[in-house]
């Protein structure tokens, strides 16, 4: 019987590959460093080209308790989620590879503020850290700049920077050596022209991220799967100003929606509550992750540990 | 005060019975004009039935912003909408005429609003139009003039004056089959007497769409003198007929002699339209209300008329005395001149009453030449590709070269043709009257005042800037106040302010620029062009984000649409070999400018050519010679429209062009030169 060659797709681009934190010999403090990107093909498709480091999950902390989570979320963490350091901490030991501190939107929110819970929260792990301001842009571009200065030299991911205010966030990278998180609305072109925006500021795009915004399955995921494999697609078509990882982040999404967020007024058909959430995590995850998603941003232990077992599974070929 | 509109007895046994329509007293300064007015009525209504001058640039949808009027005191008055007016406006008593009806007596004061002064350098100069063809009267004209000796009757023959008059043309001219309209027959009789039956007869041998006739009688003209030879005392030798292009903003004329083909005079005019609306679709959304179509296609008309009657004293002639008329325009305008609801071109999905309108004669319509004269209104393709496009594409010459060409005619769309002699497609896009000033808060019409070009300092940012002037205060050397920016100094500034970087590729301000003239206005972020102290109206000129936002969609669109066509069949806009652009705004734009902001594509400048008004060239050709009436007529039928709102094309299209240049800065490498 003849073998049965597989047509394979030969693409000109490559994603940049893009390393997130810093050890003591970059001048960081970091235990490990983490790098994504490097792709000559579309995710997981090793027959057609190089998918040189896997994609990367990062967990969800806050920097204060979030009361206004998912039950099934504060039960699983429990106490740790009351300290900024003991969550990072419990996070590293489920296994993330990254941690991802949010800031969550307070009056009190200061520069100093945010300084003493990043320094807490680098002590607390070796993981490379991605600190995002509450998405206003004043309070991000306050606590931000400070946050830049605190983590000197550790090769943090900013965010969010957006068009309205990625001057600041920018320069505050610039200047500390980080990277910064490119948000825009679901588009291509918009994409594509925050990244040449930030790059004409003199930002290596080794130190961008894409973030092209994504949905919940059921609430706009298919859209933001189409967006982010049209970036792709160019990126490997060789569209230098797309060839950036893409961090999206499935886990707020997902415990936003009605199916994982409440088990009130609900189908006994959709069956147990904590089962269905983890459900829609994981199923919004891995469809992202076959879009091209680089670093994917979770809240529940569990749906880490199914996530990482799937890209675990993809990648040994 | 309340008045009642009749006498109570009526009220009390008419048929109103009951009904008692109050009305107030409306002052209105600085006029001191006073109006009555009932409640509810609209302030602009009650303001034009004062017989005062009002513009409503918007056609009265409350978005512009323009008709404000001050109520010092708001009594009396109740304001439908306030979205384009700030705390501030309202606190001053700013009120939107458009959009505010009277409750009780009231006293507005009217601002003075923009002028509208003619500026229009091509009015007069009859410029030399060179032909594709070589003018032959006998060749090509379908007008024509029959120097006729007709045998008196007698009690011999006692054959009627019209069998006459046929007879004699039949036999010395080869024409029958002649018909003619009960006016000319009316004063047939009389004519033949007077002029001692030497006449000569204006005949229309044939229209485009019959191309076999029959001819018809125009006028009688006294006198036989022939064509050649010498003239007889007191009698001339011309045949006059008009071309007209009703643009959305300006209506431009064209006095011709037949015999000769020349043009004795040109005439412009702002479109008498404009005050009721100053876009496209302004003037649908007017033409809707009462009496909105008659009065919008009287505006047009009395705007024709005071054209051809500034010919017409120019040339020493009666305008009845012009004996044809060809009219190009969009199809929106050719719907108003003729009269039809042009309400479905904006409505999904976008058809027109008729694209290829039938003859019809000047006097139905109003039109104050000899009243029998044919007006020709020549064919469009789609809602939005209307006569002046396919007109300019028989103007501009495109279909008869076999490079491959871009077509562009700028204004409050950019309609846009690609092809050459075998093919065309064609588009429009919505790009929306920023070019024309409209929209921006400090835009203006490229008028006595409006700043037409910027140039900004690489180093202080700090702008310099040049404005058309005002004659009288140019002949006393003195410099003239900047009142605006007109469309050309919107482009230049925007390169500008891109080029030295004030703006990002994304048009946001770089507040990081040490300079006061960027600046957070009340309206967001800001450049100031000119400061106050030197402005006419002492307020600082700027250009807001707002505005930047208004020029990028407006350019976005433009180019998108250029984007889209190329794609649609399969080529590189590079492969584009000549760019034409038509359109009176297209011969102020500067090139360099225009490419650094990418509206127009980054071609080798020797590919572009400033047509100026294509569409009037057009009405020219199809006036003088029916076969380019035809060639329009077959270019509007073979020319593929593309309806851009089908698909996510042109969408995507559109984003990856909301960017200076363009996303891909690929598609401009001279501008990736010049930033280095």
């Amino acid at each position: 019987m003849p073998a049965i060659q597989i047509p394979t797709q030969k693409w000109s681009g490559k994603v940049r590959e893009v390393t997130l934190g810093a050890t003591a010999a970059d001048g960081g403090t970091r235990a490990k460093t983490v790098t994504v990107g490097g792709a000559t093909t579309l995710p997981f498709l090793h027959f057609d080209g190089e998918t040189p480091h896997a994609p990367v999950v990062a967990i969800e902390i806050q920097d204060r308790y979030p009361e206004d989570w998912s039950p099934i979320l504060l039960e699983v963490w429990g106490d740790a989620a009351k300290d900024p350091a003991s969550w990072a901490k419990a996070a590293e030991e489920k296994g993330a590879d990254l941690i991802y501190l949010k800031f969550a939107l307070n009056d009190d929110l200061s520069g100093d503020y945010a300084r003493k819970i990043v320094r807490q929260v680098l002590d607390a792990t070796g993981l490379p850290l991605i600190v995002f301001g509450p998405g206003q842009v004043e309070q991000d571009n306050d606590i931000l700049v400070s946050v830049a200065e605190e983590g000197e030299g550790e090769r943090l991911v900013l965010g969010v920077c957006e068009e309205k205010n990625y001057r600041t966030i920018v320069a505050a990278a610039l200047a500390h050596g980080h990277l910064v998180d490119a948000r825009t609305a679901m588009d291509v072109n918009l994409g594509k022209q925050l990244n040449i925006l930030i790059s004409d500021m003199g930002l290596p795009l080794d130190r961008i991220v894409m973030d092209p915004t994504t949905g919940a399955l059921g609430y706009g995921m298919e859209y933001g799967y189409s967006v982010m494999e049209r970036l792709r697609l160019a990126a490997l078509q060789g569209d230098g100003m797309t060839q950036l990882p893409m961090l999206v982040t499935p886990g707020e999404e997902t415990w936003r929606a009605k199916e994982a967020r409440t088990d009130e007024g609900v189908p006994e058909s959709w069956g147990d509550w904590t089962e269905r959430a983890i459900n829609w995590e994981v199923l919004t995850t891995s469809t992202l992750l076959e879009s091209g998603a680089d670093i994917v941003v979770l809240r529940h232990p569990e749906s880490l540990k199914r996530v990482k077992g799937m890209i675990n599974a993809l990648m040994s070929h | 005060m309340f008045l009642l509109t009749c006498p109570l007895s009526h009220l009390l046994t008419g048929s109103n019975k009951g009904v008692i329509i109050a009305t107030h007293t409306v002052h209105l300064e600085p006029s001191g004009k006073t109006a009555q007015a009932a409640t509810g009525a609209l302030l602009t209504d009650v303001i034009r039935e004062a017989g005062l001058d009002f513009n409503i640039p918007c056609g009265g949808q409350g978005r512009c912003g323009r008709c404000a009027v001050i109520a010092k005191d708001s009594a009396g008055i109740r304001r439908r909408s306030t979205v384009r007016l700030s705390q501030k406006d309202l606190s001053a008593g700013y009120a939107l005429a458009c959009q505010t009806v009277v409750e009780g007596d009231a006293r507005i004061t009217i601002p003075p609003q923009e002028k509208i002064e003619r500026r229009l350098t091509t009015d007069k100069t009859a410029g030399k139009v060179s032909l594709p063809f070589v003018y032959s009267y006998l060749d090509h004209q379908s007008l024509r003039l029959f120097p006729l000796t007709i045998e008196a009757p007698s009690l011999g023959d006692q054959t009627d004056d019209w069998s006459r008059l046929k007879r004699s043309l039949a036999a010395n001219h080869n024409v029958s089959n002649l018909v003619a309209d009960l006016p000319v027959l009316q004063k047939l009789g009389q004519s033949l007497r007077d002029n001692h039956w030497q006449v000569t007869a204006i005949v229309e041998m044939k229209t485009w769409d019959r191309p076999k006739g029959p001819p018809r009688l125009i006028a009688l003209q006294p006198g036989s003198s022939p064509l050649s030879g010498p003239l007889i005392e007191g009698q001339t030798r011309n045949l006059w007929a008009a071309a007209v292009d009703i643009g959305t903003t300006t209506v431009s004329l064209y006095l011709v002699n037949l015999l000769t083909g020349e043009i004795a005079t040109k005439a412009a005019e702002y479109n008498g339209q404009i005050r009721r609306g100053e876009d496209v679709i302004s003037r649908i959304i007017f033409a809707g209300k009462e009496n909105g179509l008659q009065d919008l296609q009287t505006l047009v008309v009395d705007t024709i008329n005071k054209l051809a009657e500034r010919a017409a004293r120019r040339a020493k002639i009666k305008p009845q005395e012009i004996y044809r008329m060809t009219v190009t325009g969009n199809s929106t305008m050719i719907h108003l001149l003729l009269g039809l609801p042009p309400s479905s071109i904006r409505l999904d999905p976008f058809v027109t009453t008729i694209n290829q309108p039938p003859p019809v004669r000047a006097g139905e319509l109003g039109i104050n030449i000899c009243a029998q004269a044919n007006i020709e209104c020549l064919p469009g393709v789609a809602s939005y590709v209307g006569a002046d496009i396919s007109a300019g594409v028989i103007g501009s010459q495109m279909c008869g070269s076999q490079a491959l060409t871009l077509f562009l005619d700028v204004g409050t769309n950019g309609e846009m043709v690609l092809g050459d002699c075998d093919w065309l497609i064609s588009c429009a896009c919505s790009a929306g009257p920023a070019f024309e000033g409209a929209g921006v808060q400090d835009g203006m019409r490229a008028t006595i005042g409006a700043i037409e070009e910027v140039w900004v300092n690489n180093d202080t940012f700090e702008p310099t800037y040049r404005v058309i002037p005002n004659p009288r205060l140019e002949a006393r050397d003195e410099a003239t106040p900047p009142r605006g920016i007109c469309g050309s100094g919107l482009i230049s500034l925007l390169a500008e302010m891109f080029i030295t970087g004030v703006i990002d590729k994304g048009g946001h301000l770089n507040f990081t620029l040490e300079s006061p003239r960027i600046r957070e206005g009340e309206h967001g972020p800001e450049y100031v062009v000119a400061w106050g102290a030197d402005t006419e109206e002492g307020r600082d000129i700027c250009i807001t984000k707002v505005d930047i936002d208004n020029l990028m969609r407006a350019k976005g669109a433009i180019y998108a649409g250029f984007a889209v066509l190329a794609e649609s069949i399969g080529i590189e806009l590079e492969m584009v070999e000549r760019f034409l652009i038509g359109g009176s705004f297209g011969q102020y734009i500067n090139v360099e400018k225009a490419v650094q902001i990418g509206l127009l594509p980054d071609l080798p400048w020797e590919r572009f050519d400033f047509l100026g008004n294509t569409s009037l060239r057009g009405a020219l050709l199809a006036l003088l010679n029916d076969t380019y009436h035809r060639q329009v007529a077959e270019a509007a039928s073979k020319m593929t429209y593309l309806e851009l709102s089908a698909d996510n094309t042109f969408y995507d299209a559109f984003t990856s062009a909301l960017f200076l240049p363009h996303t891909d800065i690929e598609k401009f490498p001279s501008v990736a030169k010049v930033l280095g």
